[in-house]
């Protein structure tokens, strides 16, 4: 089974949630993170990914990134594109599972993206709900987060 | 600081289903409910209310427990919070009024777990988001969804206008249009979850 990690970021704009979004080729809005290599655990898989995406290089020559909980899974039971936040019934070889995990950002940050993606800060209440144009993952997200509570804290 | 919380989920056929006597909701139709609603703004300012993720298991996948009034309208236990009550000895009193017996040695000791989600109202109308509006200062409801973690006995006495049923995730799952937005995206909410299917 494919084991996916994906971040979740939340940034401060107008006193509205923002969620951090790669955009890659104009088109596919994906939450930073990616597979797995076999042995890798879920938080140095994530770090990678979030150093290789955004910032200097997969060696880490950037700043740590504080990794927190784990905000949900969503599992593929066969090939096609269908995910779901639950292992389906009667499934017992998902072929892969992705999962969601908040990360802290410091109150200051130099962030360095590859030219062919565009980061975006897109409001909560911009996603939520909005399946056609984030798909299913990225606007399940802003509920996710609603148990949180915001300290908005200003720079 | 990763841990994938546990819930154990034990057979529905370990739970005793029994009746008692029936408990009417307090307003007829959705216009009645904003108006009482709107009353009650007035009279304590915003309101909280909180509801209960309660949660078996059948053919090892997980079921919701929700209460069906009439034929069609589905809701989780719960309610408003009374002015200045605590959270989880809201929802424990909730849950008791719903779904216990009514005499006291035979009613639950609720494990209520942790929030897995929060809704705000914005105005008197049924429109629900999961955070705070941007430009919305004066929020009227604010709805909490906890976990209650069952234990493997339990007696529940179901008022006889109300259906308790044990609805699979698989069915909630974008299933806006029968539940709603608050229901239908429980499964989202209990993603992170490992579920421990205890069989009997």
């Amino acid at each position: 089974m494919r084991n996916c990690v994906a971040a979740v970021i939340v940034v401060e704009l107008f006193k509205h949630p923002h969620l951090l979004l790669l955009q890659v080729n104009n088109s596919i809005f994906k939450l930073p993170g990616g597979r797995l290599r076999p042995g890798e655990s879920d938080i140095d898989c994530l770090k990678r990914k979030l150093s290789s995406k955004l910032s200097a290089g997969e060696n880490g020559r950037g700043p740590e990134w504080e990794v927190g909980e784990c905000l949900g899974m969503w599992w593929k039971p066969d090939f096609e594109t269908l995910q779901y936040p639950y292992l389906p019934p009667n499934i017992t070889r998902p072929k892969e599972c992705t999962k969601l995990f908040l990360v802290k950002l410091p109150p200051s940050r130099r962030f360095i993206v590859p030219k062919n993606f565009k980061l975006l800060a897109v409001p909560l209440c911009e996603i939520h709900d909005n399946h056609k144009a984030y798909g299913p993952i990225v606007s399940g997200v802003p509920q996710l987060l609603s148990k949180f509570s915001f300290n908005v804290v200003e720079s | 600081m990763v841990s994938s919380a546990v819930v154990n989920t034990y057979p529905l056929s370990s739970y005793t289903f029994g009746a008692k006597e029936p408990k009417m909701e307090k307003d007829t139709s959705v216009a009645d409910r904003l108006a009482r609603m709107k009353v009650n703004y007035m009279k304590e300012g915003m309101r909280t209310s909180v509801e209960g993720v309660l949660l078996v298991q059948e053919h090892n996948h997980p079921h919701i427990l929700l209460l069906q009034i009439g034929n069609t309208f589905c809701k989780l236990p719960g309610g408003r919070l009374k002015p200045g009550e605590n959270e989880i000895e809201g929802l424990k009193r909730k849950l008791s009024s719903k779904l216990a017996a009514n005499s006291p040695g035979l009613e639950p000791d609720w494990q209520i777990g942790e929030c897995v989600a929060t809704w705000w109202r914005p105005n008197f109308e049924t429109i629900m988001y999961p955070y705070c509006p941007p430009h919305i200062t004066k929020p009227k409801e604010c709805k909490k969804l906890f976990i209650v973690h069952l234990s493997e006995k339990e007696y529940f006495a179901v008022p006889k206008n109300l259906k308790l049923l044990a609805v699979p995730l698989f069915e909630l799952y974008d299933n806006v249009q029968r539940y709603g937005p608050v229901i239908s995206t429980i499964p989202q909410q209990l993603s992170r979850f490992q579920f421990n299917m205890i069989q009997s």
